[in-house]
């Protein structure tokens, strides 16, 4: 589904500082996965994140996502290829706050550009009703706590029936428990809509969650293995 | 969703910043439009009232110029004399055509033998008259007989009254002519033995006798003939009659003219000014804006939106408060100036002419035509950057 092919990504900090975030990492996420990518804060795990969903481009190496080479392509195709096939959790606050929860998840049929009919309103409601947010539909994101805007960001990345959902640390901000029913949410996803996860997240203890896992450190895969 | 709707999303979710955009177009649409307004009004009004007075050449005495101009244009009462042998003179000029005396005079102030105080009156010579006819004929068919008297549009009969009383006598008022902003709005006009007339009758009732100096007139209205050069007719008269000075038609108020450029290059220059700090102003609003909602932007590209419609969001969002500012801005201009064209008249003292509709639609949609544009050059910048950032550095603290 997605293949990582010796990328790396490289900031220039200033004329003599660059820093390697990420080394020549060779990563296949294949269909059905769960992947848990874990390491310390500044790792790379985020920025290899980034680099699979094509929202950065890599100084080296190909990223290959469905069978095309994300940066082959023009930033129409690039940007229909992440609408239909990826949905995102971000580690931050991501929803729009002009818009309520209902337009908020319904927001991703906006990009389709002509790609088929899209989804209607309904799948967003039930979407809504399936986090646990059916009574919300018109709150914004200012009324909901932070667990339930990530709830509703969960809905939102669903809403295009996406392949796979790309979660970079979705509970970093949130209380244990609510950290628990989130993840339990992802494991739903995963296993009944069949759905493939990648998941960034600093915890180690949330592997349990995935069937695979990942290690990061210094910008480069250290360890990989199986649940 | 559609674009629009999630551009006016933006709008109304950030009032702040969607209130100052739309001021800064507010300021440029209102400044834009209401200075077109007072210049074209005063050419307008210059215009109108030169083809009023309908000849190619006006010849006064010399030294009255001055005088006479502010007479016609803002009306201020004048009494000019010379000599009425002139007349035949200026008629023997090669390449005068017609010519037609006229008097100049002027109501008593605070007096009660006059309706109205300080008002320009001008008599004319029906015999020979050629710059009234044309008018008179069309809506009084014909010449004014004696004790009528025609106005400009700001003159009326007193209410409960049936004639205008001037030095004691009654002037009935046949019409109104048509609005020029100018002195002649606030004229009369009536023909020689009208004038005589009332002379004769204010010796008796008025606080003030009307005096018409013997054999003199004030001005001669000029028409050369076809194919002449006015300009080479008016240095003729210069050279062949003593004491007079020829203002040529399209030098008529050229005091005023001079004036008005004067005034034309100050806004113009102000106006560039604002203008280009409008611009900045609202660039600095967008790109701060836009800065700060570059995560928002960064999760919509991460959502499938193109750079296209990102910039698209942006520009809509700019094009609206645009709209909106420029639409307040010209509707406050028209407003302001409408009900102000009087006190702008006196503090500038320059003539002015509200536009007819059809003109006022096309300064309009200037002013708010130059509010879009301003507001979506300043936007497209900001719009450009931050549409073509990655979406990882977009949404990087």
């Amino acid at each position: 589904m997605i293949a990582l092919e010796n990328v790396s990504k490289r900031y220039q900090l200033s004329k003599e500082v660059a820093v390697e975030a990420v080394k020549e990492v060779t990563l296949h996420i294949n269909t059905g996965d769960f992947l848990v990518i874990t390491g310390r804060s500044g790792s790379g795990k985020t920025t290899l994140l980034n680099l699979a969903a094509g929202l950065t481009k890599p100084t080296s190496g190909r990223v290959i996502l469905n069978g095309n080479d994300l940066w082959t392509m023009n930033d129409k195709a690039q940007s229909a290829l992440r609408n239909q096939l990826i949905g995102f959790i971000f580690q931050f606050p991501s929803l729009l706050p002009t818009l309520n929860t209902l337009d908020n998840v319904y927001l991703p049929t906006t990009f389709l550009n002509g790609a088929g009919p899209g989804p209607g309103l309904d799948r967003a409601k039930d979407l809504l009703a399936m986090v646990g947010l059916a009574d919300k539909l018109d709150a914004f994101p200012r009324q909901l706590s932070a667990g339930q805007q990530q709830r509703v960001v969960i809905a939102r990345a669903l809403m295009n029936q996406p392949q796979i959902l790309l979660a970079d640390e979705p509970t970093s901000n949130l209380d244990e428990r609510t950290e628990q029913e989130i993840m339990e949410l992802f494991q739903k996803i995963h296993q009944e809509a069949a759905i493939t996860i990648a998941l960034v997240t600093h915890s180690s203890e949330l592997i349990s969650y995935g069937t695979q896992a990942v290690t990061m450190a210094d910008g480069q895969i250290m360890t990989e293995q199986k649940i | 969703m559609s674009l629009t709707k999630l551009a006016l999303k933006n709008i109304t979710g950030s009032r702040f910043r969607s209130w100052v955009v739309a001021l800064c177009a507010l300021l440029v649409a209102a400044f834009v439009l209401s200075t077109t307004l007072i210049i074209r009004g005063a050419e307008n009004s210059l215009r109108l009232a030169n083809e009023r007075l309908g000849a190619d050449i006006i010849v006064v005495p010399q030294g009255a110029e001055t005088t006479v101009e502010s007479a016609l244009l803002m009306g201020v009462p004048a009494e000019v004399w010379m000599p009425a042998e002139n007349l035949e003179r200026i008629a023997a000029v090669p390449g005068v055509n017609q010519v037609s005396p006229q008097l100049y005079l002027s109501t008593l102030e605070d007096a009660v033998c006059c309706s109205a105080p300080s008002m320009f009156l001008v008599a004319y010579d029906p015999a020979t008259d050629f710059t009234l006819r044309p008018w008179l004929e069309e809506t009084v068919g014909g010449s004014l007989k004696l004790g009528e008297a025609i106005g400009g549009t700001f003159v009326f009969t007193p209410k409960l009254a049936d004639n205008i009383l001037l030095y004691g006598y009654f002037i009935t008022l046949r019409a109104n002519m048509e609005p020029t902003g100018t002195g002649i709005d606030q004229s009369m006009f009536f023909t020689f033995d009208t004038a005589q007339d009332i002379s004769r009758i204010s010796q008796s009732r008025a606080e003030q006798p009307l005096e018409l100096p013997d054999g003199e007139i004030s001005a001669v209205m000029v028409r050369v003939e076809d194919g002449a050069d006015p300009h080479e007719v008016a240095l003729d008269i210069v050279q062949q009659v003593e004491g007079v000075s020829p203002i040529e038609s399209p030098n008529l108020f050229l005091t005023y003219r001079q004036q008005l450029t004067g005034l034309l290059r100050s806004i113009l220059l102000v106006l560039g000014i604002t203008w280009v700090l409008s611009v900045l102003l609202i660039g600095l609003v967008f790109s701060m804006a836009a800065y700060e909602r570059r995560r928002q932007l960064g999760v919509l590209r991460a959502l499938g939106a193109t750079r296209r419609f990102v910039m698209q969001t942006l520009l809509t969002e700019a094009g609206v408060l645009a709209l909106v500012g420029g639409l307040l801005g010209v509707a406050m201009a028209t407003l302001s100036i409408y009900f102000l064209r009087q006190p702008i008249v006196n503090s500038f003292g320059i003539p002015f002419l509200f536009p007819a509709l059809p003109s006022l639609l096309a300064q309009i949609t200037i002013g708010i035509g130059l509010a879009l544009i301003s507001v979506t050059l300043a936007a497209l910048v900001p719009a450009y950057r931050i549409s073509h950032e990655e979406p990882a550095d977009a949404m990087r603290e």
